[in-house]
């Protein structure tokens, strides 16, 4: 039998009980940063969340006003992003998923766009500058939302090929076995299969660029006014509030805040309602 | 049904077309990178050509004297991205590990939700928090202290010297571990969970305490993998922007000390792109966009070539 | 359906080794995966210095058995075990009972080897470093012994240092027994060891547990009869969660008393 000497194995015990206390404290940390941020985030936001807000649009410094013009102005180039992203990134990802096997280039299209999904969105905003804002002397709400639309691309590609594989190949055989090509397949057949988790994919990608203030410094600029013209330059939420923030104005700061607040409740929702859905679709 | 049917009798019509199409917006994809080099190189050429070597090793960003040396930016993204790597990866390695291996499963998963969530909090709320919130109570309670109490001279005030007013390289760094923070925590819990249950179960069977098992097993059964998660959060924290814009303080010299104020390729970028005149000074500007390509594509590629199948 | 019936009819048959010789005994053991029972009732003595055999089915609740003994299935919450499993005069499932220590005296090896991540020398050192400080020379003189006795050596000498993963795959099981035997075990259990092996390291295998008997008690779980009935002293036969014949292997394999391992025996399901 083994002699197992107890000293060392209480030794062992206490370490190991260190490290689960270590381990606990850093996910302490973690979950408390989060708690610490929203906790700002209310406290300095909801004092300023007026309806007013959402029917004014920018005031000049010392006046009341709200944050009408970058609200419609955010929706409006996320709106035109996601169209963009949506349709490119389903049709990229299921190239990838159905036509990408044992294909060489379609394994560096998958590398290069995984990294896409982390580069640096500034990047993404300088290209977007020397592409349709330079040529054309101007910034427009057509170059925000072609930048964001760049940045979103990526993430509904990368949702939609791995939903696309979850699928089981049987359903691709029973449909081709019924006499239909390759490409009707994949329409009517995996693609409704696959709904939920494409609409998660947009969710997700939608997630990622609503928040995103970098690639719309130099593409569509900024504009104090209401404007639909998608020719010109637009005021976006993330833009205002960075400009606001950084002003020595107490109104501006307090409409910053109430508009941090409301875009990260909008950002963190869709992100919570496309986790829920992945879940739901992963579960049936 | 219907549709399936009639088309049954003709197989492959409008396949050809929906197959280019599907390639075509792949190609997309390639393009934007491909558009995305080319751009940046053909706007920052006027800049590298004209300044050389001098623009990498010069640190003098003088837009009055459209004098752009990039050495200052450039060493503070490093610096910035390298402490934040120093805080978050310790952090990021035991949340992962309490959440597969001590944390109760039913409450794990809501865990693993709270720090997701970490990283859909915008970049610009992260810079506003930072600001507001995180930089006057650094200032109050670390800097002024320091100030304080270092004897002048000391080895402690050289590393701790700068404006007591928050805004510096560490505080910086602090944010962008926490940004950085939930992207690694998420790939090191997927690759821990990839651990094939009977190599830990082995582990388990033969006696170990669960320190054990992660650090002689799991850890180095993970290695090479970890090494891309690293990378992977290492890539987000060098292209970071918004929220090292906020608390950086801004400033193009050398940062003197861990509490100097300081500033990265991207804040560089957002906060001169839009008031740049000169077409030397945008040039400039795209040229450093061009360094910071170059810095977090050959991180990002390393993170996935090191990740390989665990595409996380 | 069927086999339920069977399985709750049959009397169980039971000639079982002297208490005095037992180093385990299971007693009214059920085992619930949630809210699935997995186990009903079973008892199982273990004869110090012998080798035990579970048979039975797939999904008969042999490995569960076997992964109750050294509390395992404690790493997955849900499952859980109850009734008596003695063990040295201590009962296993006792809740104060230390499973690091119990662990290190009853070893497993698992279906798929599972060397470590390390070189053939540290995943055998690993093991005793846990349970105490063992010098340079004295660890070289275990590895040898661990891998000699698992019959190893001979095929290993002159890689000591490599990685683990580079063997075979009988090899790397051969490792994992090595391993498992180095910390000085009283029990060895094994689950389905050889499934995943062909013949010639099967057999290597077999022998290799021979010669071990002596020292080290072996509860062993197949799916192969001819290698119960080659190897084992004794044999239990389980279905549906119960243990319906438990005999010397010797007249188990030769006549067996109960329908149901008459008709597993022979083929009729499994």
């Amino acid at each position: 039998m083994a002699q197992v000497s107890g000293s060392r194995i209480v030794r062992r015990k206490l370490v190991n009980g260190f490290f689960v206390a270590l381990t606990s404290l850093a996910t302490l940390v973690a979950v408390g940063a989060l708690v610490l941020i929203l906790f700002s985030l209310f406290k300095n936001g909801i004092g300023g969340l007026h309806a007013s807000v959402f029917t004014q649009d920018q005031p000049p410094p010392g006046e009341a006003g709200g944050l009408r013009n970058a609200i419609v102005g955010s929706l409006l180039m996320c709106g035109g992003a996601m169209v963009l992203a949506v349709v490119v990134g389903i049709l990229a990802g299921t190239w990838l998923a159905e036509y990408g096997e044992g294909n060489r280039l379609a394994g560096v299209v998958r590398f290069l766009n995984d990294v896409l999904l982390s580069a640096p969105s500034i990047l993404i905003g300088l290209f977007v500058y020397e592409l349709l804002v330079r040529p054309f002397h101007g910034f427009s709400a057509y170059a925000g939302a072609v930048a964001l639309a760049l940045l979103a691309t990526p993430v509904v590609t990368r949702t939609t090929e791995d939903i696309l594989r979850l699928q089981p190949g049987a359903l691709r055989e029973a449909g081709m076995a019924l006499g239909a090509g390759r490409g009707l397949v994949i329409r009517s057949i995996i693609w409704k299969a696959s709904r939920t988790g494409l609409v998660t994919g947009g969710l997700l990608g939608f997630a990622r660029i609503s928040g995103e203030t970098a690639p719309l410094l130099f593409t569509s600029l900024g504009n104090p006014f209401l404007s639909f013209q998608l020719g010109q330059p637009m005021a976006a939420l993330p833009t205002t509030i960075f400009q606001f923030a950084l002003s020595a104005y107490d109104d501006w700061r307090q409409l910053a805040w109430a508009g941090a607040l409301i875009i990260a409740v909008a950002v963190l929702a869709t992100n919570i309602i496309g986790r829920a859905l992945a879940r739901g679709s992963a579960h049936k | 049904m219907a549709e399936a049917m009639t088309i049954a009798g003709k197989p492959g019509r409008g396949d050809g077309l929906f197959h280019a199409l599907c390639f075509s917006a792949a190609m997309v994809l390639m393009a934007t990178l491909a558009g995305l080099i080319v751009a940046l190189f053909i706007g920052g050429w006027p800049a590298l050509s004209h300044f050389g070597i001098g623009f990498f090793t010069s640190s003098t960003w003088d837009p009055v004297a459209d004098e752009y040396g990039a050495a200052g930016p450039i060493v503070g993204t490093l610096i910035t991205a390298f402490f934040a790597m120093v805080l978050a990866l310790p952090l990021a390695v035991g949340i992962a590990v309490f959440l597969v291996e001590f944390c109760p499963q039913r409450i794990a998963h809501w865990v693993a939700v709270a720090v997701e969530l970490l990283a859909g909090i915008p970049s610009i709320v992260y810079g506003m928090w930072g600001l507001f919130v995180l930089a006057p109570w650094f200032a109050e309670h670390v800097q002024m202290p320091i100030i304080m109490n270092a004897e002048p001279g000391s080895l402690m005030e050289r590393l701790f010297m700068g404006v007591p007013n928050g805004a510096n390289i560490f505080t910086a760094s602090l944010i962008l571990a926490i940004m950085v923070l939930p992207y690694i925590a998420t790939v090191f819990r997927e690759l821990l969970l990839s651990v094939p249950t009977h190599m830990r179960e082995a582990a388990y069977g033969m006696g170990c305490t669960p320190f054990e098992v992660t650090t002689s097993i799991m850890l180095p059964y993970i290695r090479k993998s970890a090494i891309g998660a690293v990378m992977l959060g290492l890539g987000r924290a060098l292209g970071e922007t918004m929220a090292v814009t906020f608390i950086i303080g801004n400033s193009h010299a050398f940062p003197q000390s861990l509490f100097d104020s300081g500033s990265t390729i991207a804040s560089t970028i957002a906060n001169e792109f839009t008031e740049a005149t000169g077409d030397m000074h945008v040039s400039a500007l795209i040229a450093l966009g061009l360094v910071l390509f170059a810095i977090t594509f050959t991180t990002l590629a390393a993170a996935r070539l090191l990740l390989g199948k665990e595409r996380v | 359906m069927n086999f339920e019936q069977t399985a709750t009819q049959q009397p169980t048959v039971m000639v079982a080794p002297d208490a005095a010789e037992r180093v385990l005994d299971v007693r009214g053991l059920d085992f619930f995966y949630g809210k699935h029972q997995a186990l009903h009732g079973v008892d199982l003595p273990v004869a110090r210095g012998k080798i035990t055999a579970l048979i039975g089915p797939s999904g008969c609740g042999k490995s569960t058995l076997l992964r109750t003994l050294n509390r395992i299935y404690d790493l997955y919450p849900g499952q859980r075990a109850q009734g008596d499993i003695h063990f040295n005069g201590e009962n296993v499932l006792a809740p104060g009972v230390d499973v690091t220590s119990l662990r290190a005296r009853i070893g497993m090896v698992f279906q798929r080897p599972t060397p470590f991540p390390m070189s053939i020398y540290e995943n055998i050192a690993f093991g005793v470093r846990l349970q105490r400080k063992v010098g340079r020379t004295e660890m070289d003189e275990i590895v040898e012994r661990a891998l000699g006795r698992a019959a190893l050596w001979d095929e290993v000498k002159d890689k000591l240092h490599q990685s683990g993963l580079g063997l075979s795959g009988g090899q790397q099981q051969r490792l994992c027994v090595a391993r498992g035997i180095a910390v000085e075990p009283e029990v060895l259990l094994l689950d389905e060891p050889a499934s995943a092996l062909d013949p010639l390291s099967t057999a290597k295998l077999e022998t290799a547990l021979l010669e071990l008997k002596d020292s080290v008690t072996i509860v062993i779980v197949t799916h192969n009869l001819q290698q119960a009935a080659r190897i084992s002293d004794y044999t239990g036969f389980m279905l549906m969660g119960r243990l319906v014949e438990f005999r010397p292997s010797s007249d188990a394999f030769v006549k067996p008393e109960t329908q149901a391992m008459r008709d597993y025996v022979t083929g009729r399901y499994g």
